[in-house]
């Protein structure tokens, strides 16, 4: 209560500044994570390199895509969600009072889980980040580039004025992930963005995700192994709302320290 | 087909037949008869031991006896029909509850020829559980018969009783010597100024009051305590809104003077919580994945309900604002105290001056017959505000179908 207080009183210049090591976008540090009374997330500690694509991998109901919505505060949304700890953007704690959770989500997009297009037309579902942000873009030249980079223009490109809940599933996803790109964040965070596709349109998602490393910071949450190996450069194992091993992709894949880590990509889990 | 089958399609026949007799004898309270009465219950027991013997003779199972079974218990009242009134000794009770014979009689052939319908299905699927299974979906239809009939029985009543006095004269010319002559052109201009008003007021309160329950209020103390006056608001019954209105805005507010602005005011009071709701059903029904995915663009919170929330609760907002109008339209109590003379208001001109409402232009009249000429009138206003009520509903309904959003 009293850090709220003094929160409000604190002027936007004086939030907490740390400096993170070269090359890190993001840090989690003894991030814990309530709902109501359960706790979710024990005290993860993990950092996100600039340019990299980080994968989050662990068996179902591990605490995978809690700890993603947390990286840009959608848990606030959830009114029993308590935290504890910090979780650094570009030197920033966002978890700070001062902090403005709209100004985040809009440096950090997001793809859900389940594919969650609005009911308006495929150009305004793309439209609508860069409308409420207030950005001047031309409409068209956006809708077709992010469209084109989620891989689905050639499908879709006569039908933008359709309803997008025309779309079956797994175009719907790609939509979902072309209006996340339309907002242009410094970090995409994606939940499982592939469980709805086929393995052609999965593919055309793993090539746009090495594409989008240039320009952003990606991290993933994948219940496929082979894809957490092809598509990412770090890898992090969590089990029963712990992070239990993160490392380089390859050093988890072929020699991981920890026995259950091993056993959850061997298969062997259980 | 088998005579199995057709004996049991009799029993159905037979039985609807004399259902609708006691239903019309209950309807139109006309006499029944002990010979009818009992006539009736002795075929339809007839029909039921002819079912029962013919399938027990054709397939010896103990079950095929259940109709004869029947038959004799529907035979035994039959035969108590004529000492019912001593047997039951309603004489005694005649000054506390007058149960005339007629009335009883009707009732248990209303009962008896349903229930023995819904029987029926036994032996005509031959004692199978699909009779049974066929026989309630019967009943079920049968219910939903009794629960419309009502609904029909008003409506074609009104209409049959006020189409002639629908004319030109009627609609276009102001009331003349108490309602005996003339019409009631600026009752309903008036009726509908009044709705008009009322819809301006409620609607800004209403869907405030919603989008501030389910978008903004944690589900706290808070939330609970408007909720629940919410709800007491819409149980309150209306002459209390009417009262209200007087002592709140007649005397305080306006001086003493019956206004339409007043009526409009009470009137919105009086349907705030039929919107509130019907607002806040149709915003819940928003999947909350919308607003996370608006959210997680970086839109505010306002920004994600102006865009995203409302527009497709809009149709559902609107449909609930035109039903409780539609209700608003036809009451009288929260009106007559607050703003509507019978006579001489005229044509609605100010927010500040009384005017002429049909609703109370029919309880008025109500009033008077007897002593003036004015049934025709009356019924003919009855059903001109039974077609603006229905028509506001209709009109409800067409939107909603039109504008539905599926998620
Ligand atoms: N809104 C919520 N309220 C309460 N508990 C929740 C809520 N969301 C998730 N949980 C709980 O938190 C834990 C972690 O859930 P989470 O959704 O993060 O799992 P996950 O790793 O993403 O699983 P999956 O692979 O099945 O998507 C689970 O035990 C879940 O029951
Ligand atoms: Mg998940």
């Amino acid at each position: 209560m009293i850090k709220k207080i003094l929160g409000i009183l604190k002027d936007d210049g004086e939030c907490v500044y740390k400096e993170l090591p070269n090359g890190m976008k993001m840090r989690i540090e003894d991030f814990d994570l309530w709902y109501g009374k359960t706790q979710a997330l024990k005290s993860v500690n993990m950092n996100i390199k600039k340019n990299k694509v980080t994968a989050i991998i662990g068996p179902s109901g591990c605490g995978k895509s809690t700890l993603i919505r947390s990286l840009n505060r959608m848990n606030d949304t959830i009114p029993s969600v308590r935290t504890e700890g910090q979780i650094w953007l570009d030197g920033y704690d966002i978890y700070d009072d001062t902090a403005d959770c709209v100004d985040i989500r809009r440096k950090i997009g997001m793809v859900f889980q389940k594919p969650n297009p609005f009911p308006f037309s495929i150009a305004d579902n793309i439209y609508y980040g860069c409308q409420v942000n207030g950005m001047k873009v031309d409409k068209d030249e956006v809708v077709k580039r992010c469209l084109k980079q989620a891989a689905i223009l050639d499908e879709i490109s006569d039908r933008l004025g359709d309803n997008a809940l025309s779309l079956s599933g797994g175009q719907q996803q790609r939509l979902c992930i072309a209006r996340a790109l339309a907002i242009e964040p410094d970090v995409l965070l994606m939940d499982e963005p592939c469980s709805a596709l086929d393995p052609i349109a999965t593919a055309k998602i793993e090539d746009l995700i090495h594409e989008l490393k240039k320009d952003y910071t990606v991290v993933i949450v994948t219940h496929n192994m082979q894809q957490a190996a092809r598509v990412s450069d770090y890898t992090a194992y969590m089990y029963l709302g712990e992070l239990i091993e993160f490392g380089k992709t390859k050093q988890i894949f072929e020699n991981p320290k920890e026995e259950s880590t091993e056993k959850y990509i061997t298969g062997r889990f259980g | 087909m088998s005579i199995r089958k057709l004996l049991a399609i009799w029993i159905f026949f037979v039985s609807i037949v004399v259902s609708i007799i006691g239903f019309h004898s209950l309807a139109v309270q006309s006499d029944i008869g002990y010979w009818i009465m009992a006539g009736s219950l002795i075929l339809i027991s007839l029909s039921c031991h002819a079912s029962g013997i013919y399938s027990y003779l054709t397939k010896k199972d103990g079950k095929n006896l259940m109709m004869v079974l029947y038959g004799s218990v529907i035979l035994t009242i039959a035969s108590m029909s004529f000492y019912i009134p001593d047997v039951l000794d309603l004489r005694p009770w005649e000054i506390y509850a007058r149960i005339p014979d007629q009335f009883f009689f009707a009732l248990i052939m209303l009962l008896v020829g349903i229930f023995t319908s819904y029987l029926s299905f036994r032996p005509y699927h031959n004692y199978s559980k699909e009779g049974a299974q066929s026989g309630a979906l019967y009943v079920l239809h049968v219910t939903i018969l009794l629960t419309l009939l009502p609904l029909f029985i008003i409506i074609f009543n009104i209409i049959f009783r006020g189409a002639g006095g629908i004319t030109y004269e009627f609609l276009t010319e102001d009331i003349v010597s108490m309602g005996e002559q003339g019409g009631v052109y600026p009752a309903i201009l008036g009726t509908l100024a009044m709705i008009a008003l009322t819809a301006i007021i409620v609607l800004p309160l209403g869907v405030g009051t919603a989008i501030y329950l389910a978008e903004y209020a944690r589900k706290g103390l808070a939330v609970r305590l408007i909720r629940t006056a919410v709800n007491i608001l819409q149980g309150t019954p209306s002459i209390v809104h009417g009262l209200f209105g007087y002592a709140f805005f007649v005397l305080i507010v306006f001086n003493g003077q019956k206004c339409l602005l007043a009526g409009a005011l009470t009137l919105a009071i009086l349907t705030l919580p039929i919107v509130t709701r019907s607002a806040e059903e149709a915003l819940n029904a928003v999947p909350g994945d919308l607003r996370d995915a608006s959210l997680a663009l970086g839109a505010t919170k306002w920004q994600t309900i102006r865009k995203v929330v409302v527009p497709p609760s809009l149709p559902g907002i609107l449909t609930g604002t035109v039903l409780g109008l539609g209700r608003a339209a036809g009451e009288t109590a929260p009106i007559m105290f607050t703003a509507v003379y019978f006579s001489g208001a005229g044509t609605p001109n100010s927010l500040l001056r009384p005017i002429q409402a049909l609703p109370y232009h029919l309880l008025s009249l109500y009033r008077l017959v007897g002593y003036r000429d004015v049934e025709n009138q009356a019924w003919a206003t009855a059903l001109l505000l039974l077609i603006i009520v229905l028509g506001i509903n209709i009109s409800a309904i067409i939107v909603r179908e039109k504008y539905r959003q599926r998620f």
